[in-house]
């Protein structure tokens, strides 16, 4: 009994604990900061630079690179000593950005330390904290090759925290064996395809390029211009017009051959296997857009993510990239490699493409009642 | 009884209790605590607030896809138990030494995940594909017409990926059946048709009730299969909730529809399980009465 007495303290003690522990995690965690996002407290840093050696994560888009054995991470390697963990596993920049803010905000990247996103959400991501700024004495290659007319963009006037990855345009892919006369926006909206159109999910790529077929000017739309756009494209997603609304999947239906026609991206040819299929300037103009390396808050070994930047911006390295994803280098240079190698792609318009091919193109606008139209968008989204 | 043995069930109780607290209660909570605040994430952040208008928020203009919700889970639902029932019979009474193999059959999927399996039916039902000529062919299909991207794939896709926990609880349950039970029932002069009616059926119940919780709670919050095999139209209220959290990052409002939606299957399996009787819930109850 006497034994007994005292075990019977110990469970009481056990269970005791147990609730103590509880009540521990549920007091630590209101002790803890009461505002659920708001942006980062802690003051802005600067990506150190220093020897390179390690280990390196790049978090980027798929298709965006050779990551094969004779690819540029490859070769990164090989000559760096560092081993490179490079995920494609960026498909939308707010599915994205909405998947990592909660480690951000706790000055956490998941082990990151490249992201891969487009000018705004640059530009969202640092004015939250979540960015550290870059020191231009890291970066002597980069800001020698640095195409001109991306060296001061608005977004970041002086290249603090963002360097061009690849620019591109949002147009139209078309299977010329299918739909061979798909060449506006507004064809897309043509009964005779019913299910056989995608849209991408991107609020400033989609209802923008529909506002341009109709005339509007995106950068310069209200917001009943942009719910206007966003109304037709809802009435063609509940009439079955629109099979889907995609991230990066519009490749793989263009490819099994499930559509005709898709908004897509310029330079997704090396995700497309379908030799019909190509991307078209829409009639009424494109939207283009730049991506940006970026370091996060919390980024491991910043002094490789640094020396990576540097490497792609050899010309030597950039003309490989520019091969395989077929988008817009920011470097110079290319165009005259490329030359050499005598690869068609020199000629292309939709790699190097002229301002005269772009003068009815806008950039990604952001519509003024950002929340209001993004509710109305993700409502058609989840129809 | 000594007080040792009156606390070995607390005891006992103990490390299960600890894992609710910890991975169920405390979570609750968060997301409570959450599902109050106001605020924008990039402007200053969610304050604290009593919000509670992000309830009935959160539940405006969601109604369809709330009811597409209980359509795409339920018909996965029976479908799953009328394909399951037969199965899990078949390998309980009459698969002899296949048994094994068949059972192995059943959960040999899991070795390869959820997410993987699914994007494969992507391919296996793309529009081109031999599948979905033969389904026009026999014009299940029209011509024109196509099964990615509409509610059937959905609702296909929910059927099989959730079809095993149809068939487990099933085939535990139909394998300790009594199978003298049914001998005596025919001896009193019942029909084949009768005695499963009455005696297997019934014997079963157990099972199917376990397997139906198991098939629709998961199938209606689901979001997966809706995004890869559904078109337009046919979001679930899952990718609504994915939506509010990931994309438009109003997490209060996010919170809000979780907790109501878990209220609302709670509400919907109680009702369930108070129609299906409590004993059967319970197991052998029944089982043991009838013996």
């Amino acid at each position: 009994m006497d034994t007994g007495g005292t075990r019977a303290r110990g469970a009481v003690l056990a269970i005791a604990s147990a609730v103590a522990l509880v009540a521990l995690i549920l007091g630590l965690a209101a002790c803890g900061d009461d505002t659920v996002g708001g942006g980062s407290s802690e003051k802005v840093t600067t990506a150190k630079g220093g020897p390179v050696s390690g280990e390196l994560t790049i978090s980027n888009w798929p298709g965006y690179i050779d990551p094969g054995p004779k690819g540029t991470v490859a070769e990164f390697e090989g000559k760096t000593g560092v081993s490179v963990d490079y995920i494609e596993d960026i498909n939308s920049n707010d599915g994205f950005f909405g998947k990592l803010q909660p480690q951000l905000e706790q000055g956490e990247s998941g082990g990151r330390s490249i992201f891969v996103v487009a000018d705004y959400m640059a530009k969202q991501m640092y004015d939250l904290g979540y960015l550290q700024e870059i020191d231009h004495a890291d970066l002597p290659t980069v800001f020698k090759t640095l195409a001109p007319s991306l060296e001061s963009p608005g977004f970041d006037p002086e290249r603090k925290f963002s360097v061009p990855w690849q620019g591109g345009m949002t147009g139209i892919w078309v299977d010329t064996s299918k739909a061979p006369e798909i060449r506006s926006v507004n064809d897309l909206f043509d009964p005779k395809y019913r299910g056989k159109v995608t849209m991408l999910e991107e609020l400033r790529e989609t209802p923008a390029l529909v506002m341009l077929a109709e005339g509007v000017d995106p950068a310069t739309a209200s917001d009943e211009e942009w719910l206007k756009a966003i109304d037709r494209i809802k009435a063609a997603a509940e009439s079955g017009q629109i099979r889907d609304f995609t991230g990066n999947e519009y490749t793989e239906d263009l490819t099994a051959g499930n559509i005709v026609a898709a908004i897509g991206w310029s330079g997704d040819a090396s995700l497309i296997e379908n030799k019909n299929a190509e991307w078209r300037m829409p009639t009424e103009g494109c939207t283009q857009w730049s991506e940006n390396m970026v370091i996060p808050v919390g980024a491991p070994n910043t002094p490789a993510a640094l020396a990576w930047m540097d490497f792609v911006y050899r010309p030597e390295v950039a003309v490989d990239i520019t091969e395989y994803v077929e988008y817009i280098s920011p470097v110079q240079g290319v165009k005259e490699l490329l030359e050499k190698r005598g690869s068609p792609l020199a000629e292309s318009e939709i790699v190097f493409p002229t301002e005269e091919f772009t003068s009815k193109c806008t950039g990604q606008n952001t519509p003024p009642d950002l929340e209001r139209v993004n509710e109305a968008w993700q409502d058609v989204l989840t129809g | 009884m000594s007080l040792k043995q009156r606390l070995v069930p607390y005891w006992l109780l103990g490390p299960g209790l600890l894992w609710l607290v910890v991975f169920f209660i405390v979570p609750m909570y968060f997301m409570g605590e959450l599902a109050l605040r106001s605020g924008s994430l990039t402007s200053g952040g969610f304050v604290f607030s009593w919000e509670w208008a992000n309830f009935p928020d959160s539940l405006s203009g969601h109604g369809d896809q709330i009811l597409r919700s209980f359509f795409y889970a339920g018909t996965a639902t029976v479908l799953a138990l009328l394909i399951a029932y037969p199965l899990a019979y078949a390998i309980a009474f009459r698969a002899g030494r296949f048994k094994l193999l068949l059972l192995f059959a059943v959960i040999a999927p899991f070795f390869t995940t959820y997410l993987v399996r699914t994007i494969a039916w992507k391919t296996i039902l793309s529009d081109d594909s031999p599948i979905v000529s033969v389904l026009q062919t026999l014009t299940l299909v029209p011509q024109d017409g196509r099964v990615l991207a509409t509610s059937g794939a959905v609702i296909a896709g929910l059927t099989y990926n959730f079809l095993p926990f149809m068939i487990l609880p099933l085939y535990a349950n139909l394998e300790r059946l009594d199978l003298s039970l049914v001998e005596a029932a025919k001896d009193l002069y019942s029909s084949s048709r009768q005695a499963f009616l009455k005696v297997t059926l019934p014997l079963t119940m157990p099972g199917i009730v376990a397997g139906v919780l198991l098939t629709f709670i998961p199938a209606f919050g689901d979001y997966i299969n809706a995004q890869l095999l559904g078109g337009t139209q046919q979001a679930m209220i899952g990718n609504v909730i994915q939506s509010l959290y990931l994309n438009q990052r109003d997490y209060p409002e996010a919170a809000a529809l979780s907790f109501l939606m878990m209220a609302l299957i709670l509400a919907v399996v109680v009702l369930y399980i108070r129609f299906a009787g409590t004993g059967a819930f319970m197991g052998d109850e029944d089982e043991e009465t009838a013996r």
